[in-house]
């Protein structure tokens, strides 16, 4: 309702299908997430199994911070996978926000 | 298919990154061009929910598993300039954050699952919704796009592995039919999930597909007008 007030109808109307449609894709991923992190986490990818047949090994040259989506020390925990899952989802999400709200206002610029 | 660092010859890594360099810019450039209010807040939700999409792994034959990509829903959804920019991100997070797919094979994985992933498919399916201009066409085209994206991408990544004699000592070949064998299999479940949420967009939410608004200007005018079956 807030939003009515101080952007208009139309603007405001707008704002809350946006939100609405966020939200949705939030519940959605977060249930992906759970999915992936209890029943589906095991990987064991094509080019894992190239790699292994053919002798290739990794040699990273970044290490990061959450490697194979697990918090050091707490490798193994489910609960700590599907947090790690949900707060990298929402830091996508805003990320892609940024980005696109960035470009948008250097296109009205223009 | 991220390919982690190590895998490819420096001089592959760095070619990968000057091809994809012109697919960014024109796809930057092109996305601003299409940008409207309702798919900046579409694109960030898709973006995060495919990203949380490939953390699903699910089992194939030869003890392999496999997992969604998402590129062809991305391309039909938000064309292949937003879709592209969209796989760039969830790359970059995946290989700075988690480790999935390296740094100086970032280039090599965004031309694979970015550029083809996105644009291959996008292609297919226009091509399909010309010929057939039907729901029907979408729906094929959506599928036939999504295989064939996945199955070249993990072509490409096996030319790429490849190509890498320093690093792969066996050849092209075998590489390329390693990869490919087995993405035949993922492409065939990259298309039944792409024609899935494509037939519940198409019923639910069909003010979301602006085709003719996000198709590259080279491409000849596209037509949303479908008979229907």
């Amino acid at each position: 309702m807030v939003a009515f007030y101080i952007f208009g109808f139309k603007e405001g109307l707008k704002m809350i299908k946006n939100r609405r449609m966020i939200a949705i894709g939030i519940i959605v991923s977060i249930i992906f997430v759970i999915i992936g992190c209890v029943y589906l986490s095991l990987s064991q990818e094509t080019l894992d199994k190239v790699a292994e047949e053919f002798g290739l090994s990794d040699s990273p040259l970044w290490a990061p911070p959450l490697p194979d989506y697990e918090l050091p020390g707490l490798e193994g925990n489910i609960f700590a996978n599907v947090a790690i899952g949900i707060v990298s989802t929402v830091l996508i999400l805003a990320f892609t926000l940024a980005v696109g709200k960035a470009l948008k206002a250097r296109k009205e610029m223009v | 298919m991220h390919i982690p660092d190590g895998f490819l010859d420096l001089s592959i890594s760095v070619i990968m990154f000057l091809v994809v360099i012109p697919f960014w810019i024109f796809s930057l450039r092109g996305m601003k061009k299409v940008l409207s209010d309702k798919q900046v807040p579409l694109m960030a939700t898709l973006t995060a929910m495919f990203f949380a999409a490939q953390m699903m792994n699910y089992p194939i034959i030869g003890g392999t598993t496999a997992h969604l990509l998402g590129g062809p829903i991305l391309a039909i959804t938000l064309g292949p300039y937003a879709g592209l920019i969209s796989m760039t991100i969830i790359l970059f997070i995946q290989a700075l954050l988690f480790g999935d797919g390296g740094i100086t094979t970032f280039g090599a994985n965004v031309w694979n699952m970015g550029v083809i992933g996105v644009f291959i498919p996008f292609l297919v399916f226009l091509l399909f919704m010309k010929i057939m201009r039907n729901e029907k066409g979408m729906l094929i085209g959506a599928f036939a796009g999504a295989f064939i994206g996945d199955v070249l991408a993990a072509i490409f990544a096996g030319l790429e592995l490849g190509l890498s004699t320093l690093t792969f000592p066996y050849s092209v070949q075998i590489a390329v039919t390693a990869m490919g064998i087995n993405h035949s299999i993922i492409g065939i479940g990259e298309g039944i999930v792409t024609t899935m949420i494509l037939s519940i967009l198409l019923r639910q939410r069909a003010d979301l597909l602006q085709l003719p608004k996000m198709a590259p200007t080279w491409l000849p005018s596209i037509s949303l007008d479908l008979k229907r079956d």
